[in-house]
């Protein structure tokens, strides 16, 4: 088993101007995904991010607060999943609850390095 | 496992409603905005937070999300000149802490309804407004629960919070003599939210028990707070649960509106019934009696009768006179004429259908016609049924309820007397 990273980008809550209820409809679905993840015995771990971004570039390390950047290249969080190879990881990220606000998921395999 | 991770049904809705109303008590009405949007922020932090699954107490934990967003807001506020104005309100961190105590939160949504029902705000702008801020509804939600453009409700909101803050209305509930009226109109408002759910063809199910339950909750609400407590919402309310027991049976599969008459009557929900008798015991203690009370005596009447035959008609028209004096209606005298059909009274029934001015029954003119024409059907007047039945079936607008009448029209032509 490899291990792989989903990326979220994007997704837009703000404003697709959701309601309450229908917030809480998409909770739900994040629930069903993980739950599934987990009976699968594949969820290795993720994490959600805030919004706030401050990049820091270039030999001055320049500071550049990215509180306005575009929101679909944002990195809203990520999970670690276990897969077989990345067809694998693929139909797990069809699962992902935000496509339809906009959002992405980019698949990345974790490099294991021979010890 | 599955059960675990599920929240309660619409947590958010009625946590949204319960955080704006604390957040406009503490920060005052003129913040609406910002507040909304910060109560929505909490929820979209809540998504990201709880993604492997919810925590021990949610709602819990997003009290504490929105008070700690207050907190934030009112630093933010801090450097402008409204930091003056908090501070003179004495906006300790104590007196913080007490506003999301639960009968502080209670509180607070009442002041949000009765604000809502402000008689200063448009009628037609009071109902969005209030479930918007009260019920958590967004804008696209409250146009296809009222049926209305979303354009539409926008202009309403935002004329309602234009109002709210031109004409300076206070967040508060009112004393004295003006409580009572305003209670009426809060009333009024819920009872519209309700018949909106109950009676409004066109809904899908899941929208009609969201604003039957939404009026519902508001009243109890009222009824749990010793100040907006009275006879007229205990009658209120136990008249929606009446007419909420049979929500199951008066609509079909199809989405269609079930007559009385073939409605299956083991649907009916038996707890809502005992739930509207008990708080029916506590509305007659009152000395004076409201619409609702004999709103609510007629429904539970017709609740009795195990069979539609063994409906109890002429304790249903007594009721009828009752709320006729107190609350007339053309519809009244129509209902009437209908349960004098059933009493077989059908001269009584024609002589109440003429004092009738059906200009002033609208849209709804086509139950009269429907009414006339069951009376000329049992009398055996056939043509003159069928005339009617076609002018009923030429104005109604609600397409269940038009198949409801093409059925009579062709029982009546099958035969001359249904009875």
């Amino acid at each position: 088993m490899k291990e792989y990273m989903l990326i979220f980008l994007g997704a837009d809550y703000i404003t697709k101007g959701l309601s309450p209820e229908e917030m809480q409809g998409r909770m739900g679905k994040w629930f069903a995904w993980n739950q599934k993840m987990t009976e699968a015995g594949i969820h290795r771990g993720g994490h959600a991010l805030q919004s706030e971004v401050r990049h820091v570039s270039g030999p001055d390390r320049t500071v550049t607060d990215r509180a306005g950047s575009e929101i679909k290249e944002l990195v809203g969080g990520y999970y670690v999943i276990a897969a077989e190879n990345m067809d694998a990881a693929m139909k797990v990220a069809e699962d992902y609850p935000d496509y339809d606000l906009g959002g992405t998921v980019e698949i990345r395999e974790i490099m294991v390095f021979e010890q | 496992m599955a059960d675990e991770q599920k929240l309660i049904d619409h947590l958010f809705r009625h946590q949204h409603g319960r955080m704006v109303s604390i957040l406009t008590r503490i920060f005052g009405l003129q913040h609406l905005e910002i507040i909304e949007d910060a109560v929505q922020d909490t929820f979209i932090k809540a998504i990201a937070a709880w993604r492997s699954g919810p925590p021990e107490n949610p709602e819990a934990w997003l009290t504490l999300a929105a008070k700690n967003r207050t907190i934030d807001l009112f630093r933010k506020l801090k450097s402008d000149k409204e930091r003056n104005e908090l501070f003179e309100r004495g906006t300790t961190s104590l007196a913080l802490n007490e506003m999301f105590l639960d009968h502080e939160i209670a509180d607070s949504q009442l002041r949000m309804i009765y604000t809502a029902c402000h008689p200063l705000l448009d009628p037609r702008d009071q109902i969005a407004f209030a479930l918007k801020t009260v019920a958590g509804f967004s804008q696209k939600e409250i146009a296809s629960a009222l049926l209305l453009k979303d354009e539409t409700i926008k202009k309403r909101l935002t004329r309602a919070r234009l109002a709210i803050k031109e004409k300076s209305i206070s967040f508060e509930i009112p004393l004295g003599d003006q409580l009572k009226e305003r209670t009426n109109r809060v009333l009024e408002v819920i009872y519209l939210l309700f018949n909106e759910g109950f009676h409004s063809a066109k809904k899908d199910m899941i929208v009609r028990k969201e604003l039957c339950g939404e009026a519902m909750r508001l009243s109890k609400m009222m009824i749990d707070n010793p100040i907006t407590c009275n006879p007229d919402v205990q009658a209120l309310f136990a008249l929606m649960c009446f007419h909420s027991a049979r929500l199951d049976s008066k609509i079909n599969d199809a989405n269609e509106i079930i007559d009385l008459r073939l409605q299956d009557r083991s649907l009916w929900y038996f707890p809502l019934i005992v739930m509207g008798n008990d708080m029916m015991y506590k509305a007659v203690e009152s000395e004076q009696f409201s619409a609702y009370h004999y709103e609510a005596a007629i429904a539970c009447e017709h609740l009795k009768a195990r069979t539609f035959d063994q409906t109890d008609w002429g304790s249903i028209l007594a009721w009828y006179e009752q709320l006729q004096i107190i609350a007339p209606s053309p519809f009244n005298l129509l209902n009437m004429a209908v349960v004098e059909l059933q009493l077989g009274e059908y001269e009584a029934a024609k002589r109440r259908l003429d004092t009738i001015d059906i200009e002033s029954l609208g849209q709804r003119v086509y139950l009269y016609h429907g009414c006339v024409a069951q009376y000329h059907h049992k009398t055996g007047a056939r043509e003159a049924a069928i005339r009617e039945y076609d002018q009923a079936i030429k104005l109604v607008v609600n397409e269940s309820e038009e198949q409801y009448l093409i059925k009579k029209r062709s029982q009546a032509m099958e035969s001359p007397n249904m009875n």
